[in-house]
């Protein structure tokens, strides 16, 4: 051990304030246009005021993608596309490989906020960034290679047309590395080709998928970002401080009833617990039941244990969440696949009226390679094929008919989506677009919001909360996320799911936690603790004291600011409404009959009272903003008051 | 004696044994300054950590020509910073690659089992590291060579 110093250390040229511990110090910008890169230090007060992720983000895209009274569109070549990370990145609290993108989404046109995990933060933070701010477009083709202070934007020629997991293949065999050496984010055909709901996927099965930020990369001709696991130290205020709130959160996410099963199976159990609701979407929302399918065979063990199957955890996680398998049997035999999430199961399964689980596990596995969000996969390919059954669609516009079930039907189609080929060019542009220029029963038959955003893949009929959430976000998806632990905010643990009043109420309450945890780092499963032992990581390694007060201000500020920039976009309340269908009455299974359509409105406005936005113009209301500390965005929405 | 025992069949490779290592060894989260170090086999499927599995034979200590690595209280051989010249002999004499040289310090540097608590099993939430009174053993062996063995038959002998 090194002997301890008395004497002050020499300091050279003027006093830094100093960083708060588990930060790199630096952001990344990148302009494409003009093929540069630069490091960009970020001060202390920043990082308290907007920590990382989904709160840096937020305000670089308010502050950064305004064009007059407006704002820039998702191809516009000043649409910044975000790739943060946070604080608690590359430490040893499990999930914390965390990326949080952010940017002017494609589905929507409006602001996103969408998470995947793997090594990218990890590798990121230990090359000495804390983010990635990338703006203009490329002239040809590129990708971004960091190692350490070595970032250069590279041709991608050579990887144009593969899929993401033949683009990791191939760079890393290029640059000589094996495993979690590099990290690799890209788009596939998918992205290449602007399809509306293109992802950004990383380190084999991770995925950005919401509101086609793959797009935004491809309309930027970026093909994907290498990171090399940089060399760098990340310090904590309080080294054994973060190792045991880890293990505190670590020891609550593996006996906790609500978290334990996530602990064993990650989202496995979803299937089966959701068919029981009413809340597993099956064949395009026709119908609630699971039918004559054996649901014992569903059940998360056998679901895992019908695979030869490995963990393949992210940064410092114990989860038994993220596997690879080996597919056993059936015409996908022997191929390597990503276990699919419960979305997986449900937008490349039983939306599409597809459970034979080997072939909806290989499918799932070429939404991430052609680079797709699964969820909307499963929206778009369950209308096509309600279409062809009932006859408002035909062979010859599809190019060929498509049965529900059809794996290697619904994977020809993905793949003609993702080239923009035939029929594909219109499903490109995602279901809502699609189904309103077919019209008549086919507009009816699409599941979408107002806004455009997808949902996730549930039958929100019988989840009203998420519902409410998705419809009313400015980020493209749930905003709020579903409760945890909410009786530590003094919410209720129970509610009527199907009181629409007592349902806007939860939402509204636990309003803030998500866009917190979206800004560390970390993985949202991981923080399925208390959100005081989230805190106390955070202090421990940043050296703040930071309180749940202070956790779910920062989340509600966030939201506001996304809010700003959302109603700059024209995602104005009037787009807060469930499409027809996504907002029917379920006719069978555990919720039929339950009309959320009948409760909507007032479901809205208890909302928007709860939250203190203005139900005319979707503006937080002054006060709130006041409270919020966010005084000069009163200013800029309201004009100066007395 | 205690050791770490390795088994590479549960790791999930996180890293989060790299993390923790590279604490005890530097006082900072960077796995660049680990003594444990986990591999990728058949691509990006399955992981593996290894280390200084203390082998009796010793090679480092015996290549050393400064008498710089010494045997500690929990047995494991130790660099003694103050002795070291950083001359590597001990990176290359041993058979297993688990001695490193730090171009910062000039100085060699290995697992010495946190002198008998060692960070890397309490950090691994697998058990895939354990810290147990067994005979020493290359832990890896057997599994390097079925992975290898897996990778050639599936690339056509390597073809």
């Amino acid at each position: 051990m090194s002997p301890v110093t008395l004497s002050a250390p020499k300091q050279v040229g003027k006093p830094q304030p100093a960083l708060p511990g588990g930060y790199a110090g630096q952001i990344l910008r990148v302009d494409l246009t003009k093929r540069k890169a630069w490091g960009e230090p970020w001060k202390p007060d920043e990082m308290r005021d907007l920590i990382g992720g989904a709160g840096l983000g937020a305000m670089i895209l308010y502050r950064e993608t305004r064009k007059g009274k407006g704002n820039v569109s998702w191809d516009h070549p000043d649409n910044r596309l975000v790739l943060g990370t946070g604080p608690l990145a590359g430490l040893p609290v499990w999930g914390t490989g965390g990326l949080t993108v952010v940017t002017i989404g494609a589905l929507t046109n409006g602001p996103t906020s969408t998470q995947a995990n793997g090594f990218f933060g990890t590798n990121l933070k230990y090359s000495g960034y804390d983010a990635i701010v990338i703006q203009g477009q490329a002239r040809d083709w590129v990708y971004l290679h960091i190692d350490d202070d070595r970032v250069e934007i590279r041709d991608a020629k050579p990887y144009l047309g593969k899929d993401t997991w033949e683009t990791q293949d191939a760079l890393s065999r290029d640059l000589g590395m094996t495993g979690h050496q590099l990290s690799v984010y890209s788009i596939g055909p998918a992205g290449e080709h602007l399809v509306r709901w293109a992802a950004i996927q990383g380190d084999y099965g991770h995925v950005a998928s919401k509101n086609g930020v793959g797009a935004v990369m491809g309309k930027k001709k970026l093909k994907a970002v290498a990171i090399v696991r940089g060399t760098k130290a990340l310090r904590a205020a309080d080294p054994r401080g973060v190792i045991q709130a880890a293990d505190d959160i670590a020891h609550d996410l593996k006996t906790d009833p609500s978290a334990r099963s996530l602990y064993e199976y990650g989202t496995l159990p979803g299937v089966v617990n959701l068919s029981k609701m009413g809340a597993l979407p099956i064949r395009n929302y026709t119908t609630s039941v699971t039918g004559n399918v054996d649901m014992k065979s569903w059940e998360a063990p056998r679901l895992r244990e019908g695979f030869d199957h490995r963990g393949h955890q992210c940064n410092a996680c114990g989860m038994h969440h993220c596997h690879m398998s080996v597919i056993r049997q059936g015409p996908y035999k022997g191929k390597t696949v990503d276990e699919p999430e419960y979305e997986g199961w449900s937008g490349a399964g039983w939306t599409i009226g597809a459970t034979d689980q080997s072939a909806v596990a290989w499918l799932n596995t070429q939404t991430d390679r052609a680079c797709v969000d699964v969820n909307e996969f499963g929206w778009v390919i369950g209308w096509v094929m309600e279409g062809l059954e009932k006859g408002w669609l035909t062979k010859q516009q599809v190019g060929f008919d498509l049965k529900w079930g059809d794996v290697a039907g619904a994977n020809r189609l993905l793949q003609m989506i993702s080239r923009r080929e035939g029929f594909g060019d219109l499903l490109a542009e995602g279901v809502k677009r699609a189904s309103e220029k077919l019209g008549g029963e086919a507009a009816k038959a699409a599941i979408y919001t107002g806004k455009g955003a997808s949902p996730r893949g549930h039958d929100h009929r019988a989840r009203w909360e998420e519902m409410l959430d998705t419809a009313t976000s400015s980020t493209a998806t749930m905003e709020t996320g579903n409760p945890v632990h909410q009786t530590e905010l003094g919410l209720p643990a129970r509610i009527n799911p199907f009181d629409g009043v007592d349902v806007a109420k939860l939402v509204a309450g636990c309003r803030g936690r998500r866009a917190f945890e979206d800004s560390l780092g970390i993985c949202i499963f991981t923080t399925r603790t208390r959100l005081e032992n989230v805190c106390r990581a955070l202090s421990a390694a940043t050296g703040w004291y930071y309180t749940v007060a202070e956790a779910m201000r920062f989340g509600r500020r966030t939201a506001a600011i996304n809010r700003a920039t959302a109603l700059r976009c024209g995602l104005t309340p009037d787009l807060e409404q469930p499409s027809y269908r996504y907002g029917s009455t379920p006719h069978d299974g555990p919720a039929a009959g339950q009309a959320v359509g009948a409760q909507w409105e007032k479901m809205v406005d208890t909302w928007y009272r709860e939250v203190g936005y203005d139900r005319k113009t979707g503006k937080p209301l002054p006060q709130t903003l006041k409270d919020l500390g966010l005084d000069w965005l009163s200013k800029e929405l309201w004009g100066a008051r007395k | 004696m205690k050791v770490l025992k390795i088994t590479p069949e549960r790791c999930t490779g996180c890293l989060r044994c790299e993390i923790a290592c590279s604490y005890m060894q530097v006082g900072a989260f960077q796995p660049a300054k680990s003594v444990i170090r986990v591999s990728p086999f058949e691509g990006h499927t399955s992981y593996a950590p290894y280390t200084c599995t203390q082998c009796a034979e010793g090679w480092c200590m015996t290549a050393c020509p400064v008498g710089a690595i010494t045997i500690n209280a929990a047995g494991a051989k130790d660099v003694l910073d103050d002795r070291c010249v950083g001359c590597k002999l001990c990176t290359i004499a041993c058979p297993y690659g688990t001695v490193f040289y730090d171009p910062s310090t000039r100085k060699a540097f290995k697992c010495n089992l946190c002198g008998g608590d060692p960070a890397c099993a309490h950090a691994c939430p697998t058990a895939a590291i354990e810290y147990e009174d067994v005979p020493t053993a290359d832990w890896l062996h057997d599994f390097a060579r079925e992975r290898a063995s897996h990778v050639l038959a599936t690339n056509g002998g390597g073809r």
